[in-house]
Order: C-alpha cells, then structure tokens, then sequence
C-alpha cells in the first residue's frame, strides 16, 4: 500500500463526510493507464461518501480531477461497497 | 460574540415585534464557520493548489446561516475550474460537512477571485431584462435548466420587480424558474 498526495486529499474528505473517519481506508493500486485510487468506509457511512444521486461522489471526483490535473496526472476514484 | 443584556429599548421592541408569531431564535455563531474554514484550507493544500482563503465578515442582510469564503491567489483559476464546476464541487462537499440531520442547517458559500459574484450579477441582470420583457409581452418566460443557487439568484432578483411573480417548475436536474407576468 501506497501513500501518495491524492490519496490523502481523498482521505481527508471522506474521514470529514463520515461517522467513522477512523475506518476510512484509501489505498491507492496502479490501473491500466492511471491509478487508482479506491475508497474504503463503514458500510453505514457508504451513503455519505456517494451522496443523493451520487452528488457527493461526483464532487469528490471532480476535486480528485483537479489536483490529479494540477500534478500532471489523471486519477481515478473507486468507492468499493 | 458577547450577547448584550437586553435594554428597555430592545425589550419595548421585542415584545412589539412577537406580538403576531413567535420571533425566531437569534442565531449565535456555533463554530462551524471556522471548522469549514480549516476544512477548506486543508483540501486545497492537499490538492497542492498555491492560494489563501478567507472567512469574510457577514454583512448586515445577510442571512446569519451563511458562511462565506473568498479565495485567492495563483491558482484561483484552477480552483474554479471548467464553467466553475471544482469550485462548485468544492462547495457541495463543504456544505456536506458542516451539515449533519440533528443541527440547524448552515449555507456554505465558495468564491473564488469574485468569481460566483460576477456571474451572479451577470444573471440578476438577465432576469430583470427578462422581467421587463415578460411585463412588456404579456408572455410567460421560462428559463433552461438551472442549479438550486442559479434559481434562487433569480428568484431574488425579480421578489421586488413590479407586475411579475417567479416560479420554479420540473423536477431535479429539468427544474426551471418561469417569469410570469400578473394582470393590474
């Protein structure tokens, strides 16, 4: 398991959204062209970190974007349920 | 924020103004402007973006719930993003933190640069031209599609503009704000 600046962005948003911040897991895996960065939370904080209609995920992914952009990279975000 | 005693004065007009409904309860800052502050500050160093946020002072008219943050600096534009959708989703997230069921709801609001204050300007204009148009044609004008923030910017604008009332109509993503004309 890596550490990287992305996956902590990642991590500090989703351990302010959640109940449980201390079971928030961001690991972060090499994909087919970027990585890939995958979510991890309680199974009763899923829906905090996804949101109505997925707007909460989206927003996390276009913050994601936007610092993978700034460093010259792309990422890609999984919420794993 | 110290809470003064309440004068005679204050009290005489008090009790005047709860006569008809139960004045609200004064809303007394409960330190989430300062945590989404810290909120704000971390998630841009952590997305390496070179800029200072601020916590502006509320104005008088402005609703004591809100919370306003300004950003500046080099990477302002980044932050804003393509037609402002970081900025937006940098919003939403905010808003999702400070919110939780059991507390009165707080209104987190993000600029960056002016950004949202130009545009909003930019559309309140719109919609008084509009206003105007839709008094002069007798018609019923209906906006695109717009965000919940967009809508109320309209809303707001035309609340006070003689011969038209607003409504919003559609669900979700297809709500829009009709202008619509009233006899005299």
């Amino acid at each position: 398991m890596r550490s990287s600046p992305l996956s902590t962005l990642v991590g500090l948003i989703a351990r302010a959204l959640v109940d449980h911040p201390d079971r928030v897991v961001v690991r972060e895996v090499d994909g087919d062209h970027h990585p890939r960065i995958e979510l991890l939370v309680a199974p009763e904080d899923i829906g905090k970190v996804i949101g109505k209609d997925g707007r909460t995920a989206q927003s996390i992914r276009t913050l994601l974007a936007a610092a993978a952009m700034r460093a010259g990279k792309r990422a890609h975000l999984d919420i794993v349920d | 924020m110290p809470v003064d005693e309440p004068t005679a004065k204050d009290t005489f007009v008090a009790a005047e103004a709860a006569a008809p409904a139960a004045a609200p309860e004064p809303f007394v800052e409960d330190g989430r402007a300062d945590m989404v502050l810290d909120f704000v500050i971390d998630v841009l160093a952590a997305m390496g973006m070179d800029c200072t946020v601020d916590l502006l002072e509320p104005d008088e008219d402005d609703p004591p719930e809100e919370i306003r943050l300004e950003i500046e600096g080099k990477d302002a534009g980044r932050i804003i993003g393509k037609k402002g959708q970081t900025l937006s989703a940098l919003q939403f997230v905010a808003n999702r933190v400070v919110n939780r069921p059991s507390r009165q709801r707080r209104h987190v609001i993000i600029d960056a640069e002016g950004y949202r204050a130009r545009r909003e300007e930019a559309l309140a204009s719109m919609a008084r031209r509009l206003g105007k148009q839709a008094v002069d044609e007798g018609k019923i004008i209906t906006f695109e599609p717009m965000s919940p923030q967009d809508r109320r910017v309209v809303h707001l604008a035309l609340a006070k503009f003689a011969g038209v009332v607003t409504k919003s109509d559609g669900e979700g993503e297809q709500r829009r704000v009709q202008i619509i004309p009233v006899r005299r």
